[in-house]
């Protein structure tokens, strides 16, 4: 594990012949909208229960626009960013005023908000039926219809992503979210105004869920209602902590977990997040750290042995 | 003239009054020390000082400048630092990284707060390792803080508060819970600080008081009750009784 970006540029490279591209597609975008939450999760110790908001947000307006408008690929994913930011900078500034199981029930609840607001703006989105037609415009003559070139594309995109969300990890940004987590009365005492900084860690994590949602958009061609829902913001918080909120490439390996466990297991059992169950509890109970922390103990262990 | 001066301060809770109508007047390049017996309303006079809770009544004034109802995170930007009673570290940062996000908050430009690597802030990180060095921790600047003992995490305590460089340091019981042993330590620590920090101290052992202090005033139910030298403090009839009493009979 001493270069983990290698092993994840080696997992992009091979993840298409062990999958479908869309599945690795899906893989790679749900991990773009994990290292969003877990730098609320993870670094600053919040736990949002309503991710989907941003990624659903920027999913139907990136989606509207391009479905009527034909913006460009770099467009929409731009609108993406920022609406996802934006949408986030409403719900931290009302959620970072709480903490504790209120900042929670806040994410759920405003969560719930858009998810409803969603479902009755039928004309917009297309309510339960979701919104159709969502193009995949060509970039540069490249024609991304293409299964294996919208992976490419989306692959650069998330190790872009996870480039960007190192370098803010190892700011001083990062260290302030860190000392946060650890001890907020004396990062304030120090001199840190610590709801500005959970608002920060919102809308930076905001705008990553915003990217991915744009991504998602254009990979299955519609926005489904499920993409603003509950259900998807539970996801991404599970898939963290399979992989391992304490780590920076956590959350990559819980989506590669989460996505691919669910993609193949779903065909076969269609009660298989049963399972996903089963793994939950053996990691709450034996290995908090995750994935991250299972396979550092069996490392450790081995070299013992050895 | 006074660096630090409180006016009329008070707060209550509910029908509870912690501070009580306490004029206080720390002069520049001093160590004075503040006692009284538990619940005397030391502490609470420390979290009016530094912004924790608003007054209910009265003002606080830092270099002429009336800071009252200033809250906690713009405290230390003006150059008033604290350390806590109980033991306030980061504890799974390394000891270095805990001084220095303390150095970052009150460093002249946060230019690259979202971008440029930690360790290329040469400025900062000279600063922290300054303020490890300033309690003789550096030698273990790469441990983490939990890992540490009880009495160098309290060395800890005290270099988060210098790492922001501050002007006034106000210091909440250093050497509680340390050993006789320790307890030495702390007191020559805190003396090599003398003449470069203004300095409240609050403390119960008073022998670190008497050795130290150059102005002592004593706390009593929230009122100051009397102001001096450590040698007026000793002889005064009325904090003899209020609470060196116990001691003293």
């Amino acid at each position: 594990m001493k270069h983990p970006a290698v092993l994840v540029i080696a997992a992009v490279v091979l993840l298409p012949l062990a999958v479908r591209p869309a599945i690795a597609s899906e893989i790679w975008i749900f991990a773009i909208f994990g290292l969003g939450l877990n730098l609320l999760l993870g670094y600053t110790g919040l736990l949002s229960f309503g991710q989907a908001t941003f990624f659903g947000s920027a999913a139907y307006v990136a989606g509207y626009l391009l479905k009527y408008y034909g913006i460009a690929i770099v467009t929409a994913l731009g609108v993406g960013v920022g609406i996802g930011a934006l949408s986030a900078l409403l719900v931290g500034y009302l959620c970072v005023q709480r903490s504790g199981l209120y900042f929670i029930m806040l994410t759920f609840a405003l969560n719930q908000l858009f998810y409803f607001i969603a479902y009755q703006w039928t004309s917009i989105t297309g309510g339960e039926d979701g919104m159709p037609g969502i193009p995949r415009p060509a970039l540069l003559g490249i024609d991304f219809r293409q299964p294996l070139a919208y992976y490419v594309l989306v692959s650069a995109l998330f190790l872009l992503a996870l480039w960007v969300m190192k370098r803010i990890v190892e700011s001083p940004l990062g260290k302030i979210l860190q000392a946060i987590r650890e001890n907020e009365v004396r990062a304030e005492a120090v001199g840190y105004n610590v709801p500005r900084f959970k608002l920060l860690a919102f809308v930076v994590g905001g705008a990553f869920s915003g990217f991915a949602g744009v991504l998602y958009a254009m990979l299955f061609g519609i926005v489904p209602l499920e993409a603003i829902g509950f259900v998807f913001s539970g996801n991404v918080v599970f898939a963290t902590l399979i992989g391992g909120s304490g780590s920076l490439y956590g959350p990559i390996i819980g989506s590669v977990v989460f996505i691919w466990l669910s993609e193949s297991m779903s065909v076969m059992w269609a009660r298989w997040p049963l399972l996903l169950g089963v793994a939950f509890v053996i990691i709450v109970l034996f290995f908090r750290g995750g994935v991250v922390e299972a396979w550092s103990r069996i490392w450790r262990f081995s070299k013992r042995a050895s | 003239m006074a660096l630090l001066e409180t006016r009329e301060l008070s707060k209550s809770f509910g029908a509870l009054t912690a501070v009580n109508g306490v004029n206080l007047r720390v002069a520049a390049g001093t160590l004075h020390s503040i006692i009284g017996p538990n619940g005397a309303g030391k502490t609470t006079l420390f979290n009016l000082l530094t912004g924790q809770f608003a007054p209910s009544g009265g003002r606080i004034l830092f270099d002429g400048r009336d800071i009252t109802g200033t809250r906690a995170h713009r405290i230390a930007h003006l150059g008033l630092a604290r350390s806590f009673q109980r033991t306030n570290v980061f504890p799974a940062f390394t000891l270095l990284d805990n001084v220095w996000v303390a150095a970052f908050a009150c460093s002249r430009s946060w230019r690259g707060l979202l971008w440029k690597r930690t360790d290329h802030y040469a400025e900062v990180s000279a600063q922290a390792r300054q303020a490890l060095s300033d309690v003789a921790l550096l030698a273990k600047q790469n441990q983490l803080a939990r890992e540490i003992s009880h009495g160098e995490q309290r060395q800890l305590e005290l270099a988060i508060a210098l790492a922001a460089g501050p002007r006034v340091l106000l210091l909440d019981e250093p050497a509680a819970g340390l050993s006789p042993e320790e307890t030495r330590r702390m007191v020559a620590l805190v003396r090599s600080l003398k003449g470069r920090y203004t300095i409240v101290l609050i403390e119960h052992k008073m022998d670190i008081i008497m050795n130290v202090s150059d102005r002592i005033s004593v706390m009593h139910f929230g009122s100051l009750i009397a102001e001096g030298t450590p040698a007026e403090i000793q002889r005064n009839p009325e904090v003899r009784r209020a609470y060196l009493g116990g001691i003293a009979a």
